[in-house]
């Protein structure tokens, strides 16, 4: 192989590193999103002999979105393999023990079961908050969309574009503001 | 069978010739081929009728194969080809007519002499991308290379829809415009 075609062969197979930003993200919808870049899917050179999967990044896993009432209603099961050794965690109790690892079962339970998804969960990085190590930061060098719109609370906006918002309507005589 | 089953014993390959053969000039890739037959036995009725009737056509029409007879006595006739590679072939030619020899003396002759296998795939290209091969990097905004993540604007989903704060907004903005409201 010439040098040339080795630069090649390195800049093709180069692993990138994605950062994602799961603040007011669904944790079941992201690892659907999540799964294809560690395992190399989302590119047009993509087949399954050849190990291609990225590095994701994801920071803000203490800020996830469950729709619905699946805080109280996810339960988690694990059983340590002795009799009378099986748990069932509710996904509130998980997340206040260790808040990355929602995402990170979702993203396991979504990859594919093959002997690659430890290799690939070796590639998932994931922070509860926004502080990233300058190790993993440095070799960051793209970055993922979310899949909605983070919301803004009344509070966050600058209290002059509160003031400016056009007036709807009078609130009544009797109204008590508390 | 599958495939695994098959590739096991029989191998697998990509479409190949040798020394870019057929490309401006060809090679004949084929050196010598042997007859073996018998002189009296009913077995190789077919074998002799070649010999009598295409064989002296077929070497001088192929000065350069090498053609070897050879009668041998009360055994079956076979055909033997051996190639410029190294490679053989053996074809047992046991109660064929004069037209099926002609055949296989015709497939012989056009063998490259590699060994017959499955082809993985069937089209060959020494340059596989005129616009070279893909890499993370193409069709990036170059400005990438200088950023400093994270950065809002790359992270947030896309707006499709505009939500009601932002109709009210712009039902203010109209009304401003047309002078219905006082601003002040």
């Amino acid at each position: 192989m010439s040098v040339a075609k080795r630069v090649q062969q390195w800049a093709t197979f180069g692993r990138m590193w994605y950062l994602y930003d799961a603040k007011w993200q669904n944790p079941l919808d992201s690892a659907d999103k999540i799964k294809h870049y560690l395992a190399g899917s989302h590119k047009p050179i993509y087949h399954p002999l050849s190990d291609c999967g990225d590095h994701v990044v994801v920071i803000n896993s203490h800020d996830i979105a469950l729709p619905g009432d699946e805080w109280e209603k996810r339960v988690y099961f694990h059983h340590t393999g002795y009799a009378g050794g099986a748990t069932w965690t509710l996904a509130w109790e998980l997340h206040k023990t260790d808040s990355t690892m929602i995402l990170r079962k979702a993203v396991y339970n979504k990859l594919d079961g093959n002997l690659l998804r430890r290799g690939r969960m070796a590639r998932l990085h994931i922070f509860p908050d926004d502080k990233i190590p300058d190790k993993i930061l440095e070799n960051v060098s793209a970055q993922l969309r979310q899949l909605r719109l983070v919301p803004r609370r009344l509070d966050h906006y600058p209290q002059e574009v509160v003031h400016n918002f056009p007036k709807l309507f009078d609130w009544p005589e009797e109204h008590v503001i508390r | 069978m599958t495939t695994q089953t098959w590739n096991r014993f029989w191998g697998s390959t990509f479409v190949k010739a040798p020394l870019r053969n057929g490309v401006g000039r060809y090679v004949q890739q084929l050196q010598r081929i042997t007859f073996k037959f018998c002189k009296t036995h009913g077995c190789s009725q077919g074998m002799r009728e070649y010999i009598e009737k295409e064989l002296i056509e077929f070497a001088r029409v192929n000065p350069g194969v090498v053609v070897y007879l050879k009668p041998r006595r009360h055994r079956s006739p076979c055909l033997k080809a051996e190639y410029l590679n190294g490679g053989e072939e053996y074809i047992s030619c046991h109660r064929m007519t004069n037209e099926d020899i002609v055949k296989w003396v015709e497939y012989l002759r056009t063998r490259s002499g590699y060994p017959v296998e499955r082809l993985r795939k069937y089209q060959h290209t020494d340059h596989p991308s005129i616009q070279g091969a893909w890499t993370p990097w193409i069709h990036r905004d170059p400005l990438v290379n200088i950023a400093e993540y994270p950065i809002e604007e790359l992270s947030a989903a896309f707006k499709t829809e505009k939500t009601a704060t932002d109709e009210v907004l712009e039902l203010f903005e109209k009304q401003k415009l047309s002078g219905e409201v006082d601003v002040s």
